[in-house]
């Protein structure tokens, strides 16, 4: 039984069991996260009808996302996985919301501060990004979509199982911020005239 | 029928009772007095409207062990259960007071009382012949174990990532991972830099504060997590990872108050906090005043830095003079061989006219300032710098006012107690003039060990288990991060 967590937009969770979805939690609110992220992973486990005990692997989705909501998500996930230990896998949220999609595809989500997280697909393969561009150099080819939306722990989920199936290797579950922590260290500056 | 503490003026009814009860083996008035009296024990009593059942518990504070030293209920009122509720009541306060075992002795011809402890959980561990004098009866020494909650505390309010675990008052673990040296290139805690290494960091801190502990989760009875004050984005990190243990294990979860775990930290060192206090509480993110009356429901902000706190003034001071982040060990290690009345720098708020409004507060940018001046003029004029002057005059000034502010809430309120805690207790001249002024006051000073004074995740487990063992209810697992938690929230519900 896979839990599948995302906290990239809103807070959600997802249960799977053998490949199967069985319940599915979204809280919208893209503020809320270390508010909604309990309830999210408790409810589904309720409407699942199961205790977390009967977990076998989470799927966590690390980006790349506004960081301080995603990591909400992720950390509640690795200490999940840990004491329980349980397989982790670490989803990137481009390929999971390019994944749902057919056809060749331009995926970005938004990214704050006027610019959005990038990823370009072709025939089901990353061909480039994860990048954070400025919308105004967004190329979406000819024969390509430009699919824009938030990803949920339900397309992490399936992301997961078929790329585990199909033997990719999700083993880092490392957040991607794709921006440095954004600090020069200061000069310091005279205070005398 | 109230139930009551019982109190010194209760005596004389409590001695007709007791030699009522026990006439040739009834204790000394002058005993039953210092017991009352004493710090260490629980006296409490039914009322009827006069008195008709009394019971006593002991317990010295990091004995982790608590003795029933008397109980009685008079004639009239026995049978109605009063025995077993005064000794539930006694049971509840060992719970709390941290005893991991309650010890009595009875009459070995007591049957009554005998059955009443074991349906307790009280189990016989010894026998004293020929114990009760002058009737030459034995006694039973009886044994109950207290079962004390484990709690797994999380703290990631600033640069510190910290899994600590308790036993009720016991330490157990208490795991660290500190993102100190990322911050240095930039002279100061950097909010991103710092919620980034606690996602690196949180799963490893848990493994380690497990092993540390011997235990595995499964073990754990709950989970306490400081939800503020703090930087919004490293407090999630912590919250995210104790909610999803919490409801991995089904356990219930505490959020907790940053500082008053900082107060609370004393506990696991002595057994208790003794309160009231005045507590001062100075780290690179806080300079507050508390006054404690009770650790869960009386906690009061006197003062607060209304800009710097006291170790940002140390970093950025060490900046000035060129040392690096972090700025206190290097400004304490240069000021060794300065003259700290080489130079007088600004004591903040500490005029006059600053009484009325800041009586208890702090600010320390404008001593920053005076410091900068100080070293700017003596390089466009040429001159030399003392360097080792200017880092003992300035901590000199931080220390004074720090202290001279604290001594000050002690008298105004009449506590002769202070506890200090935070990173900044690491300096030895706040420790040193700490001691020198508390010792010519008549002030008990009180400085837990260095790793419970900085952030770390004991002190918030050690929070979490108190309201356990005092009866309260768990948070709601909706809290949120309250970066500017106010001091008087000690449990987010």
């Amino acid at each position: 039984m896979l839990l599948a967590i995302d906290s990239s937009a809103g807070t959600s969770a997802a249960i799977f069991d053998a490949g199967q979805l069985v319940s599915n939690v979204v809280f919208d609110d893209p503020f809320g996260h270390a508010e909604n992220i309990g309830e999210a992973i408790s409810e589904v486990l309720g409407k699942a009808g199961i205790t977390a005990k009967q977990l076998t692997s989470v799927a966590l989705g690390v980006g790349p996302a506004p960081y301080t909501g995603l990591r909400v998500g992720m950390a509640a996930g690795i200490s999940l996985a840990r004491s329980l230990n349980l397989d982790l896998h670490g989803v990137m949220v481009l390929d999971a919301i390019a994944h749902a999609e057919t056809g060749d595809v331009v995926v970005t989500t938004d990214a704050k501060r006027g610019e959005v997280f990038h990823a370009q697909y072709l025939a089901g393969q990353r061909v480039s990004g994860p990048s954070v561009i400025s919308p105004g150099d967004l190329v979406v080819p000819e024969g390509s979509r430009h699919v824009t939306r938030g990803c949920d722990a339900e397309l992490i989920g399936r992301y997961a199982i078929s790329a585990l199936a199909n033997g990719k290797d999700l083993s880092d579950v490392s957040a991607l911020y794709l921006r440095s922590a954004d600090v020069s260290p200061s000069k310091g500056k005279r205070v005398s005239g | 029928m109230e139930i009551r503490e019982l109190l010194t003026s209760d005596l004389p009814a409590l001695m007709e009772l007791e030699r009522e009860l026990f006439s040739s083996e009834a204790w000394l008035e002058s005993s039953m007095r210092s017991e009352i009296e004493s710090s260490n024990t629980y006296y409490v009593g039914f009322f009827d409207p006069d008195l008709v059942g009394y019971a006593g518990l002991s317990s010295v504070p990091a004995s982790f062990s608590a003795d029933i030293q008397t109980i009685g209920v008079s004639p009239n009122s026995q049978g109605k259960g009063l025995g077993r509720k005064l000794m539930e009541l006694l049971m509840a306060r060992a719970l709390s007071l941290g005893a991991e075992q309650v010890l009595l002795e009875v009459r070995a011809d007591n049957e009554k009382a005998i059955s009443l402890y074991k349906s307790l959980g009280f189990e016989q561990i010894d026998l004293r012949k020929r114990y009760y004098q002058p009737s030459g009866i034995d006694a039973l020494v009886m044994r109950a174990k207290v079962k004390q909650p484990i709690v797994l505390g999380i703290e990631s309010t600033c640069d510190e990532t910290g899994v600590g675990i308790v036993r009720g008052n016991r330490l157990l673990a208490n795991a660290l991972a500190s993102s100190m040296d990322e911050h240095s290139k930039y002279g100061g805690v950097v909010p991103e830099v710092a919620a980034r290494a606690h996602l690196e960091s949180i799963g490893s801190v848990l493994d380690q504060a497990l092993s540390e502990a011997g235990i595995s989760i499964d073990k754990v009875d709950a989970i306490a997590v400081a939800n503020g004050p703090g930087l919004a984005g490293a407090l999630m990190v912590g919250i995210g990872a104790a909610k999803g243990l919490s409801v991995a294990h089904n356990l219930p979860i505490y959020a907790v108050n940053h500082l008053v775990g900082h107060v609370g930290a004393d506990v696991l060192e002595r057994g208790s906090v003794q309160l009231p206090t005045i507590a001062l509480l100075v780290s690179g993110g806080h300079t507050s005043l508390l006054l404690v009356r009770d650790l869960l429901d009386d906690v009061e902000l006197l003062g607060e830095t209304i800009d710097d706190a006291a170790g940002e003034a140390f970093d950025k001071v060490a900046r000035v003079l060129g040392l690096p982040y972090p700025g206190g060990p290097q400004i304490d290690r240069l000021a060794v061989d300065g003259n700290p009345k080489a130079i007088r720098f600004p004591r903040g708020l500490t005029l006059p006219k600053d009484m009325e409004k800041h009586r208890y507060n702090f600010s320390f940018s404008g001593l920053k300032t005076a410091v900068a001046r100080h070293v700017e003029k003596a390089e466009d004029q040429g001159l030399e710098l003392n360097r080792a002057d200017v880092a003992a005059s300035f901590r000199e000034a931080v220390v004074d006012v720090l202290i001279s502010k604290a001594v000050a809430a002690c008298k105004a309120h009449g506590v002769n107690r202070l506890l200090l805690g935070g990173g900044v207790v690491a300096n030895a001249r706040l420790r040193e003039y700490a001691q020198e002024v508390c010792d010519r006051e008549g002030i008990e000073l009180r400085i837990p060990r260095f790793s419970l004074c900085t952030d770390n995740g004991a002190m918030i487990a050690s929070l979490g288990a108190q309201l356990i063992m005092n009866g309260r209810n768990p948070s709601g697992l909706g809290f949120s991060a309250e970066s500017t938690l106010d001091v008087t929230e000690v449990q987010t519900p």
